[in-house]
């Protein structure tokens, strides 16, 4: 799967989609844009990606540990803090509601169109 | 593939870093350093996998990086500037002092100019406002001056230009807690 995505709907998504990554198993920076473009998110940037971590880190809700790498400089590894695991519940929880906003609005039926197409 | 680093991707990647650095001054010292040393390791890590060229790519530039951490750090909201402040704080006496200096050697060389021989007391009120008396003592064309420092209108110009550039109204009295370093 390689659709792009709308840059604005992926700003909006993106702190959650980092959370629910984190909370599945922790992750260094490149990893975490990895496992995103793994999931079909082929056109996020690490740019994105990484200022965002950053953002996460200083909310409170990751926090880091450096591990050794022997391929190069230690990783700074994310993981979720409590504080992280309230906050993807409460995402998850408005994305749910988005979503079913959205797809109560988008599921109507729409009137003919007059040239009859 | 993993392909091979050599010094010239290195290279690259350390402009990229260092340019980073750079535009990050506005973060806190331990800050900078921690985001230097992350953005490093991932772009060689990343080197290491699609290549430098594409690595590079991914970070989306140096600039538009910096402003995304800037943002992360500080929010959307405009914000101040240190860097800006301090170069402002820097250069404004330099230049303050330099355009002074030459009004007042204006004035010395106006008065040898009139008599290359001159002999006494000179006084020049300076340039209005910013600037305190100068008196030179003229020997057969030959002054020593002294007074012309600065008025406390010009501390506060100093001030001004300084608050205006590093647009420092926009501080906030309760700061944001820093990223812990990792």
């Amino acid at each position: 799967m390689s659709e792009t995505h709308d840059p604005q709907l992926l700003k909006g998504v993106l702190s959650v989609l980092l959370l629910h990554l984190l909370a599945e198993r922790e992750s260094y920076g490149y990893e975490v844009v990895q496992r995103l473009q793994a999931a079909g998110f082929a056109d996020v940037l690490e740019g994105s990606v990484y200022p965002a971590l950053t953002r996460l880190q200083r909310e409170g809700r990751l926090e880091t540990r450096l591990v050794p790498s022997a391929s190069g400089p230690a990783r700074k590894y994310y993981r979720l803090t409590a504080g992280g695991h309230e906050a993807l519940a409460g995402g998850l929880g408005a994305w749910s509601r988005h979503i079913a906003a959205v797809d109560a609005v988008l599921s109507r039926p729409l009137p003919p169109s007059e040239n009859g197409d | 593939m993993p392909h091979t680093i050599t010094w010239y991707d290195r290279l690259r990647i350390e402009r990229l870093v260092w340019s980073l650095d750079q535009q990050l001054y506005d973060l806190p010292r331990v800050q900078r350093i921690a985001t230097r040393r992350e953005v490093r390791a991932n772009l060689l890590e990343a080197a290491r996998d699609v290549g430098t060229r594409e690595a590079l790519r991914g970070v989306g530039g140096s600039r538009r990086l910096a402003e995304q951490f800037l943002t992360a750090e500080f929010g959307d909201n405009p914000r101040h500037t240190w860097i800006g402040a301090a170069y402002a704080a820097a250069l404004t006496p330099l230049l303050l002092n330099f355009f002074l200096a030459e009004a007042a050697n204006a004035f010395q060389s106006g008065v040898t100019a009139t008599d290359p021989h001159a002999t006494g007391v000179f006084t020049w009120s300076g340039v209005s406002w910013l600037q305190s008396a100068v008196t030179y003592t003229f020997n057969d064309g030959t002054a020593t001056g002294h007074g012309g420092g600065w008025t406390p209108l010009a501390y506060l110009l100093w001030l001004v230009i300084t608050v205006g550039f590093g647009r420092l109204w926009r501080l906030r009295l309760r700061r944001r807690p820093a990223v812990a370093p990792a």
